[in-house]
């Protein structure tokens, strides 16, 4: 088999005395959507924080694509293709949406530091820009501010800018956190359609359990730190230690 | 038609200008050209505080480094203005860059307290250094020699030396405000966490913006050590680092041509406030709290919002 796409060897991490990631080690392989699961402070955050570099390791290593990236800062692992958004809204409020996108395609295309060349010339951009709207159908407010968008919009705003630096491997953290059913679908279409593209691999967060089964090709379960089962959802479905643990009376 | 109205405007200050070289007494003439100074100060500073969201407090001390840059220059090296105003302008970059890589590590008041801090360091260098600063008297005797084979020893022939300078200053402000390295200290300011996530070294272009305000404060004092030919050591007084802070604010942060007005403000306000007043500081004070308290956003914040809702119903446009 091929190098996998991420590679995490014995990662560790403690809070003090709380251990919220105790030795993990796992892979991700490319176009295949995976779902990290895990009742609140299981340690998932911690460990998307970790991978995407906002927290340090205590110990372990992290390779994208067998290039190790354990210390690497948060810029210099997006620029190779390792992206993440949030749970909560975390866009540039001051910015009107189509600003909030120029800013990561331009940077993805090499060209943020051009200081004294006017934005208009940078058509190439342009045209990506608009393509990332047109993606999840923002173009129409294009040129509102990103803090007066509806909070679902702004979700959708949130995913379209770490999509907008074309990452191999994209964090998703509750995608679907306060958003209508409506939006609900489309952003859930658009994963599916992105990742069967092939250039972008998902990773989600999620506590919906519906859309988890419904939409990953492998579920992991973190409970305090450890990985207590990892496979297909039907393997983790059926699995009694994640009953007792996490899904309850939830699924059966 | 109305975006063609800003290039208009400028195309109408750069005639006022023009017209106040060639036909001016000599105080108005002192009086524009400290006016023009101080915004060369301020536009560049507010490409750090409006536009990156950094608060510096020691900004002074890269104006100094301008002028006593030029100034030794003058005095040992060669009277050539232009190779004084660039020896003035790398020293002040080579000082924003060892203290801006220390200070972007830090945001917000912590930021500002290490600026102030090594504001104070250069402060007391400039005080301390008696043999090479000349101390508290400064350095004396800042001839001005032809500039391009064009005399500047008169002040109404400096004026238009300032007044090229102010331009390029004014030019490539525009033109680093409209850029893409202009959008994304934008997108820094209103959340640098994002924008580390967009792929953008936070750090590096805080650096950036650092070292370039610091280069046009450079600018600014080796231009004014030639307009007053000597060097004040007070210009490197954290006292100093207030003005283009607050140039800016009266202005309006979010502004181009904000910390412009700001500054005609400044100089002319305190010129007849003195005139009038003995503690021009206590009427000023007064002055800059209507300000901040009922004119949020600046002089010129609030008249680009009064047209902006003129032109679109709800007045929805970006501030990058």
């Amino acid at each position: 088999m091929s190098t996998p796409l991420l590679q995490v060897d014995h990662l560790s991490k403690a809070f003090g005395k709380v251990v919220t990631a105790n030795n993990l080690s796992f892979e991700i392989h490319a176009g295949q959507i995976t779902s990290i699961i895990g009742p609140n402070g299981a340690g998932k955050s911690t460990l998307i924080n970790m991978l995407s570099g906002s927290v340090s390791v205590d110990e372990g290593r992290v390779f994208l694509k067998g290039k190790e990236i354990t210390h690497l800062p948060t810029h210099r692992r997006v620029r190779l293709g390792l992206c993440r958004s949030f749970q909560v809204v975390n866009v540039f409020p001051a910015l009107t949406v189509y600003e909030n996108i120029q800013i990561p395609v331009l940077s993805q295309a090499g060209k943020a530091h051009h200081f004294f060349r006017s934005l208009s010339r940078e058509v190439k951009a342009e045209e990506r820009v608009m393509e990332e709207l047109e993606r999840v159908n923002l173009v129409k407010q294009a040129h509102t501010l990103a803090g007066k968008l509806s909070h679902g919009d702004q979700r959708l705003l949130e995913v379209a800018i770490a999509l907008a630096v074309r990452p191999f491997l994209l964090f998703l953290d509750e995608p679907t956190a306060g958003m209508n059913p409506v939006e609900r679908a489309e952003i859930l279409e658009n994963i599916r359609r992105l990742s069967a593209g092939g250039r972008t691999t998902f990773v989600i967060v999620e506590h919906d359990m519906d859309i988890v089964f419904s939409l990953s090709d492998r579920v992991m379960v973190l409970y305090r730190g450890e990985i207590i089962c990892d496979g297909s959802p039907d393997h983790v479905k059926s699995d009694e230690k994640v009953r007792e643990c996490y899904l309850g009376e939830e699924v059966v | 038609m109305g975006r063609y109205v800003p290039y208009l405007l400028f195309g109408l200050v750069g005639l006022v200008l023009l017209g106040i070289g060639l036909f001016s007494g000599r105080f108005v003439l002192y009086l524009t050209m400290r006016v023009m100074l101080l915004s060369i100060f301020a536009l560049g500073y507010n490409l750090l505080l409006g536009r990156t969201g950094l608060l510096s407090f020691g900004h002074a001390a890269f104006f100094a480094c301008g002028s006593y840059g030029m100034s030794l220059c003058f005095l040992h090296v060669t009277p050539n203005p232009l190779v004084g105003v660039f020896a003035g302008v790398c020293l002040a970059v080579l000082a924003a860059l060892i203290i801006g890589f220390f200070c972007v590590r830090h945001t917000e008041i912590y930021f500002a307290m290490l600026t102030l801090a090594f504001g104070m360091m250069v402060f007391s260098l400039v005080w301390n250094l008696r043999s090479i600063t000349g101390g508290d008297d400064g350095l004396v005797g800042i001839g001005r020699a032809p500039c391009l084979g064009f005399p500047i020893a008169r002040d109404s022939q400096f004026y238009f030396m300032v007044l090229v300078f102010f331009a390029l200053t004014v030019w490539v402000i525009h033109r680093i405000r409209s850029s893409a390295f202009g959008l994304v200290l934008a997108g820094i300011r209103e959340n640098p966490q994002r924008a580390s996530f967009a792929g953008v070294s936070v750090r590096l272009y805080r650096l950036a913006a650092f070292v370039i305000s610091g280069a046009f404060a450079g600018l600014a004092g080796s231009l004014a050590a030639m307009l007053e030919s000597n060097t004040n050591p007070f210009s490197a007084h954290w006292t100093h680092s207030a003005e283009p802070v607050l140039v800016s604010l009266i202005g309006g942060l979010q502004t181009f041509s904000g910390p412009i007005v700001g500054s005609v403000i400044f100089v002319v306000l305190r010129e007849i406030i003195e005139r009038f007043a003995t503690n021009w500081m206590l009427w000023f004070g007064i002055l800059l709290l209507v300000i901040i308290m009922g004119f949020r956003g600046g002089a010129m914040g609030r008249i680009e919002a009064f047209f902006a809702r003129k032109a679109t119903p709800r007045g929805e446009e970006g501030r990058p």
